[in-house]
């Protein structure tokens, strides 16, 4: 399944409302956007997705490690 | 009497006209988002009990400390009491820390185990917030942890709020920001490349909620000021799994570790300055044991453009550790509102000792550790002007201020890079004001009188309020 944001082919169903048959959760394994399939098109479907919110590789690169990881203690 | 959990305060609130309960089935987006907003757009805004969330079997409660009625009566005051009265009652009892917990064997949080199979995305009603939030969030749990190089140590155990995306069916993103008490614990592990051990607990004491976004030091403890502020112990029971110690009174415990020397993409999130945060590589939480309620209830927080819930959550907690340090040098000042936007505005109430003293006042602010990177607009008044009236507030500004030499900026100090305006992001200019009145050896050019309050208008105030609510009551 095609992630509405980041458009990779990484996302997969987490839950079914459990109860009754009212939605679906999905999840991108790659940039972790979730999204229900009751919410509407600009946050669920690739080609209307509100373009200031889309990731593309450029920003997976830029992205800030907070906090950063510190040096590994030798040793012990 | 405080309350012992979160169901306490609820019943509390609903006996003083501040719980609406929610009944009609509603749908988790928009309707949570907009109802957490709506609340908090209203005057004494209540908090809401949404008893049917469409898919889901749990309840879920929104904006419970959003109002000043709310935030009186959880600390056991009159929902009618004025603000700086909330403020200087609990600046009182904040002299009373530290106050030991007490520890309980059994409690309600421990009725269902599950171990197996975790799917938060079912144990929990999770929601959007803001529309373009990357995810569903816990925005209202406390996070619990101990220090790796000092696990028995109560004292370096911390509590505190940090956002938490929903990321996987046992799997969550924590912002830990490089200030947080949280990121020396998670440091000292990942240094060892061990997992840290950690505890999250939803739906609590509204107390614990207050302390837990609380600055405090490396060596303080959050349970401890809880129970300075709510005048009893507060109460804890052992986690499952660690020796963290978690609160009795929870509505839900989900136990894990954050995985070492992992950071992955978390965001965007709509934060209190009324925007959103950029997509982030944060640490992940691994949950392997969850433990909650038999029918549960999910209390979660809106924030948005001010004021929203947590900046009625944030008011306090900000203003009274400035007011202690500031006090300490300065004992003039009478009182500190630091509740614009996390203390990047701030206005000050002090009587002067000699001229020139209230730009001493407003660079000590300065000086403490929340004031030198957040405070941006600082506004000092004089002792006798509240500076939690902001017509007051306005009144010292037009009658005392001579711009010419009572307004002040200081170029290129420290500032909060998510204040918007900061530039570069983590420096900004500050501008103190100026508003209280010349003393000696300043030139004292005009002698001004003020206007009494004439007698008996206290009297007056009470028969008139009287006589309203008896028209109010026939109707
Ligand atoms: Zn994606």
């Amino acid at each position: 399944m095609i992630c509405p944001r980041c458009d990779r082919d990484s996302a997969y169903k987490v839950v079914d409302s459990p109860v009754g048959e009212e939605w679906s959760v999905f999840i991108c394994e790659k940039c972790f956007y979730t999204w229900r399939s009751t919410e509407d098109e600009e946050i669920t479907n690739p080609e209307k997705f509100d373009p200031r919110f889309k990731l593309t590789e450029e920003s997976f690169e830029k992205m800030l490690c907070i906090p950063p990881i510190p040096p590994l203690k030798s040793g012990g | 009497m405080p309350y012992t959990d979160l169901r306490e305060f609820l019943s509390k609130l609903e006996e003083e006209g501040q719980l609406i309960r929610v009944k009609e089935p509603v749908m988790p987006e928009p309707d949570l988002g907009a109802i957490g907003r709506a609340a908090s757009n209203m005057e004494n805004g209540p908090a809401v009990l949404v008893e049917k969330v469409r898919g889901y079997s749990q309840k879920v409660v929104l904006n419970v400390h959003g109002s000043w009625a709310n935030h009186a009566l959880m600390f056991d005051m009159p929902k009618d009491t004025p603000i700086k009265e909330q403020f200087l009652e609990l600046s009182r009892r904040w002299d009373n820390f530290p106050v030991p917990v007490r520890y309980v064997s059994s409690t309600p949080v421990k009725e269902v185990k599950v171990t197996k199979d975790i799917n938060l995305f079912e144990l929990l009603p999770l929601f959007r917030i803001n529309r373009h939030d990357g995810g569903f969030y816990l925005s209202k749990a406390s996070v619990i942890s101990r220090d790796p190089e000092d696990p028995d140590n109560f004292k370096k155990q911390n509590v505190g709020i940090y956002r938490l995306q929903v990321k996987g069916k046992d799997l969550l993103g924590i912002q830990a920001l490089p200030f947080h008490d949280i990121s020396i614990h998670l440091r000292k592990a990942e240094e060892r490349n061990q997992p840290l051990p950690v505890a999250i607990a939803i739906g609590n004491d509204p107390v614990l909620s207050f302390v837990a976004s609380t600055p405090l030091g490396y060596e303080e403890s959050e349970y401890e000021l809880a129970g300075a502020l709510r005048g009893e112990p507060f109460e804890v029971v052992k986690a499952e799994t660690s020796n963290l110690d978690v609160p009795a009174g929870s509505e839900y415990i989900l136990e894990g570790e954050i995985l070492p020397r992992r950071r992955t993409p978390e965001g965007p999130f709509g934060e209190f300055p009324g925007s959103y945060s950029g997509v982030r590589l944060h640490a992940e939480i691994k949950i392997h044991t969850v433990t909650h309620r038999i029918d549960p209830i999910f209390e979660n927080l809106y924030l948005g453009l001010p004021w929203t819930e947590i900046d009625y959550l944030q008011a306090f907690n900000t203003s009274i550790p400035l007011y202690k340090q500031i006090k300490a040098s300065m004992p003039e000042v009478v009182a500190v509102n630091a509740m614009y936007t996390h203390g990047i505005g701030v206005i000050i109430s002090t009587g002067c000792r000699f001229g020139g003293y209230g730009k001493a006042v407003a660079m000590r602010l300065l000086s403490t550790p929340h004031g030198m990177p957040y405070s941006k607009i600082i506004i000092v008044v004089d002792d006798f002007v509240d500076p939690f009236n902001l017509e007051q507030v306005m009144w010292a500004l037009t009658t005392r201020v001579r711009p010419d030499k009572d307004v002040i900026l200081i170029p290129a100090a420290p500032g909060m890079p998510l204040d918007p305006s900061s530039e570069p992001p983590g420096m900004h200019t500050k501008l103190i004001i100026d508003a209280t009145t010349p003393v000696p050896p300043d030139v004292v050019s005009r002698e001004v009188e003020l206007i009494e309050t004439p007698p008996k208008t206290e009297l007056w105030e009470k028969v008139l309020r009287d006589l309203q609510s008896k028209i109010k009551g026939r109707g």
